[in-house]
C-alpha cells in the first residue's frame, strides 16, 4: 500500500478512536437514562425558583374579592394575570394581618389607564369581520385616549378604575 | 418581580396586532443569520475551486489554492455562530459528543463532519503534501515540524507517488462537488422543512440557498484575490479575473430568477398567509430586501458585470468595478439570509400581528459577537496562507500527467 494511504488510514483511525474516548468521558452521565437528553437537566430545572402561586392560593385570604369576580366580566382572568407573580406573597403575607405589607411582598396594583389599555386598547388583530357586521365581543375594546379620559365637569383626567371596579368591571 | 406589568407594557409595546406569547421575542437572532452565511461562503468557494479542477478550467489556477483556503478558514468557523448561540460555553462541546440522527438540526454534525475530513482536508492534503514534503526540508525549527506533522510524516514524493495524490485529489473533488451542494442545501432544507413558517416553507429553498451560497462563496474569492494581489504587490491576472466575474455573473442572474421564481409563486398562490407576508415585505423588511438585498446586492452588480459581457474597459476600472461589486454582492447575500432569518420569525403564525426586532451591539447575540466569528476567519486564512502560499508551489505539473 502507498505510504500516504496507510498514513491517512491510521490519521482517520487515531481520530475516530480519540472521538470515542472523548465521548465516553465527556458524555454527561446523565445523558440517555431516558431518551435523549441529560435526565439530570429536569431535576436542575425543577430547583428553580416557582414565582406564580395560582388564583385559588388567593381564595384563602381574599375570598370577598374571588367572590366579587367570579361573576364579573374579568371572571376568567387570574389574580396573577394583573398582579404579578405572587407566590412569596402568599406565603408570607399572613404574618402581616392588617398591617402594611413590606416591600418585597407587595404586588402591582396595575390602576392606570395604560394598564387597561394593555388588553383593551383598540388592536384591529382582535377584531372579527364577517360579511357584514364587526364582532368585537372577543374583548372590548375602547380608545383609551378619548374613552371617558376627563371628567364632564371637573376636567380632571379620571383613571378606569374610577368608574370600573377591576374586580368587577 | 415587582416591575411585572410594566415588563408586560414593555413588551407588549413590541408588538403590533395580536402575536401568540412565544413569538414577541425573536429566538434567532444575528448568530443565526451567520449561520447559513458563512456555510454559504464554504460552499461557494469550493465550488470555485472545484471548476478549475473538474472542468480543468487552467485560466482559474490562480484562484484555486486561495479558493480552497478560503473555504476551509470559514469552514472551520462555520459552527462557532452556533455554539455561541446556544449561550453555554461551559457545555458547548456536549452537542458534540451526543450525535442525533434523527433530528434535522442535529443531523448538520454530520454533513459540516463530511465535509470537512472527507472533502476540505483531503483536498487540500493531496494537493499540498508533496510541497509539504519539500518546504519540511527547507525550513527549520517550529515550522519544520508543522509541515512534517501536517504532512503525517510521508517523505515519497516520487512521480509515482504525487501522482496517485493527483488522482485521489481529483476523486475528492468528483465527490466534494455534490458535498458541497449537500452542505448547504441542507442549510437552506432547514429553513425549507418549516412547514408551519409560510415565509420558509418553500421546497425552492435548498437551491435558492444554494445558487446564493455560490454567489458568496465567488464573490469572497474574487474580493479577496484582488486585496491579496494588493497587499503583495503582484499583478493581477485578468483573464482569471474576467472568467470568474462571467461566472459570478451567470449564476448570480440564475440566483436571481430562482428568487423571482419563489416570489411568483408565492404572490401567484396568495395563501392565506400572502397578506401578512405582504405587509412584511413593504414594511420590516424594506430596506434590507429591496434596497441591499434587491438593488445593490442584485441589480446593480447584475448590470455592471452584465455590461462588462459586451463592452470591456479599461483594465484599471474593471478592476475596481469588481471590487465594489463582490463587496455588494456580499453584503447583498448576508441580508438574503437576514431577509429568510429573521423575517420569519417577524409576523405572527396566526397572521394577525408582528414582532420588532432590535440588536444590540454588545452581549452574546450582539453585532460584536457576530463581528468576531467573520474576522477570526480572515485571521485563520492569513495563517493558512502563511503556512501554506499556493504562489510558492513548486509545480511541476509539466512532467507530471493529470488523470
Ligand atoms: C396568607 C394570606 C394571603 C394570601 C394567600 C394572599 N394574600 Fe394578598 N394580602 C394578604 C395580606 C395580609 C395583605 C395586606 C393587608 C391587606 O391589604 O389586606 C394582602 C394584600 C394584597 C394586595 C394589596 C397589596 C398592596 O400593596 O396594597 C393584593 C393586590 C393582594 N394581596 C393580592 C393577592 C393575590 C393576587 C393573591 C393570590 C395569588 C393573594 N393576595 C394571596 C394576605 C394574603
Ligand atoms: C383586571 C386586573 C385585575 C385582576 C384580574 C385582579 N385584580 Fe385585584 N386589583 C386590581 C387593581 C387595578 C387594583 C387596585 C384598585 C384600587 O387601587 O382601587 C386591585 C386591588 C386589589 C387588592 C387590594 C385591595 C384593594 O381593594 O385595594 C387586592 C387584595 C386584590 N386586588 C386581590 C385580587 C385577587 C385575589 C384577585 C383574583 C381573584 C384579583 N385581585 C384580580 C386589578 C385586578
Ligand atoms: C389581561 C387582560 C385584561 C386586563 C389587564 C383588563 N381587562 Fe377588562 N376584560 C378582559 C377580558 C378578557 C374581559 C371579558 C371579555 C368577555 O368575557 O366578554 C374584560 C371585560 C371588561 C369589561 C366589560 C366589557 C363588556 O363586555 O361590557 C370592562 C368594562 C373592562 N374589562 C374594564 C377593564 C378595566 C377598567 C381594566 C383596568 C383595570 C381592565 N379591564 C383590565 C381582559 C382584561
Ligand atoms: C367616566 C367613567 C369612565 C371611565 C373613566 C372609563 N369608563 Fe369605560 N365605560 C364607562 C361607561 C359608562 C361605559 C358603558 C357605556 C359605553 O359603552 O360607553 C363604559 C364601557 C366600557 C367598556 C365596554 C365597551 C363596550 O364596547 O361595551 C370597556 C371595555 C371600557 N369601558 C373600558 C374602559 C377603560 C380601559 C378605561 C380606562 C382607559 C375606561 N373604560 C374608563 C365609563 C367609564
Amino acid at each position: 500500500m502507498p505510504q500516504q494511504i496507510k498514513r491517512l488510514i491510521s490519521a482517520f483511525a487515531i481520530v475516530i478512536l480519540l472521538f470515542l474516548v472523548m465521548q465516553q468521558v465527556l458524555k454527561p452521565s446523565s445523558f440517555g437514562v431516558s431518551g435523549h437528553y441529560r435526565f439530570l437537566a429536569i431535576q436542575e430545572n425543577k430547583l428553580k425558583e416557582l414565582q406564580y402561586a395560582g388564583s385559588e392560593s388567593c381564595i384563602k385570604c381574599h375570598e370577598d374579592i374571588h367572590i366579587e369576580k367570579s361573576d364579573g366580566y374579568h371572571a376568567q382572568l387570574k389574580c396573577e394575570v394583573c398582579h404579578g407573580p405572587a407566590l412569596r406573597h402568599v406565603m408570607y403575607a399572613d404574618k402581616f394581618e392588617n398591617e402594611e405589607l413590606p416591600d418585597s411582598l407587595k404586588l402591582n396594583k396595575p390602576d392606570e389607564r395604560k394598564d387597561c389599555a394593555v388588553c383593551h386598547r383598540i388592536n384591529a388583530a382582535r377584531i372579527k369581520i364577517t360579511f357584514d357586521t364587526i364582532d368585537n365581543s372577543m374583548i372590548k375594546q375602547v380608545d383609551p385616549m378619548k374613552h371617558n379620559l376627563v371628567h364632564k365637569k371637573t376636567k380632571v383626567e379620571l383613571k378606569c378604575i374610577e368608574c370600573h371596579y377591576p374586580h368587577q368591571p | 418581580m415587582e416591575n411585572h406589568l410594566q415588563d408586560l407594557h414593555e413588551v407588549l409595546s413590541k408588538v403590533q396586532g395580536y402575536v401568540y406569547p412565544n413569538e414577541i421575542e425573536l429566538n434567532w437572532s444575528i448568530l443565526i443569520v451567520l449561520y447559513p452565511y458563512i456555510t454559504g461562503l464554504v460552499a461557494g468557494a469550493f465550488i470555485l475551486a472545484s471548476l478549475e479542477r473538474i472542468f480543468k478550467l487552467h485560466i482559474l489556477k490562480p484562484t484555486y489554492g486561495l479558493a480552497l483556503l478560503t473555504a476551509l478558514s470559514f469552514m472551520l468557523v462555520a459552527t462557532m455562530p452556533l455554539v455561541s448561540h446556544l449561550g453555554k460555553p461551559l457545555r458547548a462541546y456536549e452537542i458534540m459528543v451526543t450525535p442525533h440522527l434523527s433530528s434535522a438540526m442535529a443531523i448538520f454534525g454530520f454533513v459540516y463532519l463530511w465535509y470537512l475530513m472527507v472533502v476540505l482536508l483531503l483536498e487540500i492534503w493531496f494537493d499540498y503534501r508533496r510541497d509539504m514534503v519539500i518546504w519540511a526540508n527547507e525550513t527549520k525549527g517550529i515550522k519544520r515540524f508543522l509541515y512534517k506533522a501536517l504532512s503525517l510524516w510521508t517523505t515519497d514524493i516520487s512521480p509515482k507517488a504525487v501522482a496517485l495524490d493527483k488522482k485521489l485529489g481529483y476523486i475528492v473533488t468528483v465527490i466534494g462537488v455534490p458535498s458541497a451542494f449537500l452542505l448547504h442545501g441542507y442549510v437552506g432544507f432547514i429553513f425549507g422543512s418549516i412547514k408551519a413558517n409560510p415565509w420558509w416553507s418553500t421546497v425552492l429553498m435548498p437551491v435558492i440557498f444554494l445558487f446564493s451560497a455560490i454567489v458568496s462563496g465567488i464573490a469572497l474569492v474574487m474580493l479577496i484575490y484582488i486585496l491579496l494581489s494588493k497587499i503583495r504587490k503582484q499583478k493581477i491576472d485578468m483573464a482569471c479575473l474576467d472568467l470568474i466575474a462571467r461566472y459570478l455573473f451567470y449564476i448570480l442572474l440564475i440566483d436571481f430568477v430562482l428568487e423571482g421564481l419563489d416570489q411568483i409563486h408565492r404572490i401567484y398562490e396568495a395563501e392565506e398567509s400572502f397578506e401578512v407576508l405582504h405587509m412584511l415585505v413593504f414594511g420590516k423588511l424594506f430596506y434590507t430586501m429591496f434596497i441591499l438585498q434587491g438593488l445593490l446586492g442584485t441589480i446593480v452588480p447584475l448590470l455592471t458585470l452584465g455590461t462588462f459581457q459586451f463592452v470591456q474597459p479599461k483594465e484599471k476600472i474593471r478592476k475596481a468595478v469588481y471590487l465594489v461589486t463582490s463587496a455588494l454582492i456580499l453584503i447583498g447575500v448576508f441580508f438574503m439570509r437576514w431577509n429568510v432569518v429573521i423575517g420569519g420569525q417577524l409576523f405572527s403564525k396566526s397572521f394577525y400581528g408582528y414582532t420588532s426586532f432590535k440588536i444590540g451591539m454588545i452581549g452574546t447575540e450582539g453585532y460584536l459577537m457576530a463581528a468576531v466569528w467573520i474576522i477570526v476567519p480572515f485571521i485563520i486564512l492569513s495563517f493558512l496562507l502563511w503556512l501554506l502560499p499556493p504562489w510558492k508551489k513548486k509545480d511541476e505539473d509539466a512532467d507530471i500527467q493529470e488523470v
